[in-house]
């Protein structure tokens, strides 16, 4: 409310923790009474230095590293590296492989998309939301433990194909869960479409039309749900998209609503992919052989994650190890315009319009240093790493006779 | 007529008068030679004309034998990519800041310059965006030569 006085300006840091969002990212608001005037963002919080990590590690352990940048969307990481590693070899991975990565990548978007639905429930304040839309999750997370025998790493891909292949019962057991999911998905839709309370917090709110999209240079859904047709696996299909292709998701809204929708109903369309891929999975091989040393080249490989075009720049030197590897993850195109449509809104909006884009950390942040604030950083090598990890498992390890009916 | 054949070529013609080498080494691929004096203008080519958007900045360090740095700025547009290659000296290296022209560069250029060490001219905004608070002064990560603080770049099982 404008009361004609001067407004005290105030500089409100939030984070690294702090109660909006669950991952750390330094924000800084200047704000004029309630409203934001200027924005800026510090990340690193989860930085692992992973793009340097890869120049000292050979291919195969590069694939399981950077598998490693998110714990949402790992296996689309690996498949980027790998599809890009093998054009550098010449090696084309065999159809089965390509159509297996592509199921893999598209039950790994139904999980993200989850994921955000109950993270921006929950920001919204639809808690009931945030829990039913979290327990449906549960569903595709048990079809990828079923499939890869892990929740979050799959790791499916080798270099030159996939490690496992998908029989009768687990297509089966995929479709059941698809169905069931189908019919959330549209329960989801006709919630965050009709819901008044929800709508109060979406519609309206955080608006970026086609035009602003384009210059904000957003990607992924967050570009789609303003228009703009942003999809690699429709722009320039890779791996299984070249046969079982996939039909964008648009809409003109360009406010978070739309941004809700957009995500919901291409949940709709990965359903159908998955579907058309177990129909007609190709037979054949699941490895193509690969040499161990990768000829000198560059190459650029990119791919449709969860959140947006993920873009990976390889060079090898013609050596076992990698000259560079650099990694473009679409969360920091996407931060980038939330900073700047939070400018003019309520503080209030903000954990909204911050949700809107799906924000991601572990992807932008890829550095190992243990520092305390009480001693001196200590520098532990892999191998004590390791031999923490199981020392302190292996006193919790449960006996499986304890368990076993 | 695919997407590809008939975008790499509007490419090519819009960058062509800028006078740099250009070579394609992979199908969907266009790479021009550009000094960092043209860069903006070259960048302008392509934004002007509406063609793809900025997809990644990539900064890559020759070693100190050869001396130099590249920068490569990656535009996308359909399944074509365009990089405009951007050779620096490694003694002192600058690059004109892209964000007068695209927003999101910002971020892609802090990293930059943080990660190699690389200046960049007429940015608004040149702090941290990933690195510590104390991070040692002019030490660069991805730099080959970089010594790092302890052993954060050991090499797994070693």
């Amino acid at each position: 409310m404008d009361t004609g006085k001067n407004v005290q300006k105030f500089i409100l840091p939030m984070g690294p923790q702090h109660p909006a969002l669950k991952e750390p990212g330094h924000f800084e608001f200047t704000l004029e009474g309630e409203t934001v005037t200027a924005a800026s963002v510090r990340l690193g919080y989860v930085h692992r230095g992973i793009e340097k990590a890869t120049e000292s590690r050979n291919w195969t352990q590069n694939l399981y590293l950077l598998e490693r940048i998110c714990g949402i969307c790992s296996h689309i990481h690996a498949t980027a590296f790998a599809l890009g590693v093998e054009r550098l070899a010449g090696v084309e991975a065999p159809p089965r492989a390509q159509a297996i990565r592509s199921l893999l990548a598209e039950l790994e978007r139904i999980h993200s998309h989850l994921l955000w639905l109950g993270v921006t429930a929950h920001e919204a304040g639809f808690d009931a939301l945030f829990m039913y839309a979290w327990r449906d999750r549960e569903t595709v997370m048990d079809l990828l433990e079923q499939l890869s025998g892990n929740r979050v790493h799959y790791s499916a891909n080798v270099l030159g194909g996939v490690k496992f292949d998908i029989n009768a019962e687990q297509a089966t057991a995929i479709r059941i869960g698809l169905d069931f999911l189908e019919a959330r998905t549209r329960h989801y839709l006709d919630v965050v479409a009709t819901d008044a309370t929800f709508l109060q917090r979406t519609r309206g709110i955080g608006i970026m039309d086609h035009e602003l999209a384009k210059n904000l240079g957003v990607i992924g859904p967050t570009a789609r749900a303003s228009g703009v047709l942003r999809d690699v696996r429709v722009e320039a299909p890779y791996a299984g998209y070249r046969d079982f292709p996939v039909e964008p998701v648009l809409s003109q809204g360009g406010d978070l609503e739309a941004r809700c929708t957009v995500r919901l109903a291409e949940l709709l369309k990965t359903y159908a992919t998955i579907r058309l891929i177990l129909d007609q999975l190709p037979a054949g091989d699941l490895v193509a052989r690969m040499p161990r040393k990768i000829r000198a080249g560059e190459t650029i490989s990119r791919v449709e994650a969860p959140r947006g075009e993920l873009f990976y720049f390889i060079k090898s030197n013609g050596s076992e190890f990698p000259e560079r590897v650099r990694v473009a993850t679409p969360t920091i195109r996407n931060l980038a315009s939330a900073m700047a449509l939070v400018v003019g809104r309520h503080l209030a909006d903000v954990p909204m319009i911050l949700a809107g884009v799906d924000p991601c950390f572990s992807c932008n942040d890829r550095a190992v240093m243990l520092s305390r604030v009480d001693a001196e950083p200590e520098h532990w090598t892999w191998e004590r790493l390791r031999r923490a990890g199981i020392a302190h498992y292996g006193g919790r390890m449960v006996d499986a006779g304890e368990v076993a009916p | 007529m695919t997407e590809t054949e008939s975008t790499l070529p509007d490419a090519e013609a819009l960058l062509r008068p800028m006078g740099g080498p250009m070579t394609t080494p992979e199908p969907n691929r266009l790479d021009v030679s550009v000094p960092a004096s043209q860069l903006v203008a070259a960048a302008n080519c392509l934004v002007a004309a509406h063609w793809g958007h900025l997809a990644a900045i990539t900064g890559l360090d020759g070693g100190a034998e050869s001396g130099m740095f590249e920068v490569l700025y990656h535009f996308c547009a359909g399944p074509a990519v365009v990089t405009l290659r951007t050779l620096l000296p490694r003694a002192a290296p600058v690059v004109p800041s892209l964000t007068g022209l695209i927003t999101c560069a910002g971020l892609y250029e802090r990293e930059l310059s943080e990660m190699l060490g690389i200046s960049i001219a007429g940015s608004s905004n040149t702090d941290p965006l990933y690195l510590p608070d104390d991070w040692p002064a002019e030490v660069y990560p991805l730099r080959k030569d970089a010594q790092l603080p302890g052993e954060i770049s050991g090499t797994g099982a070693s």
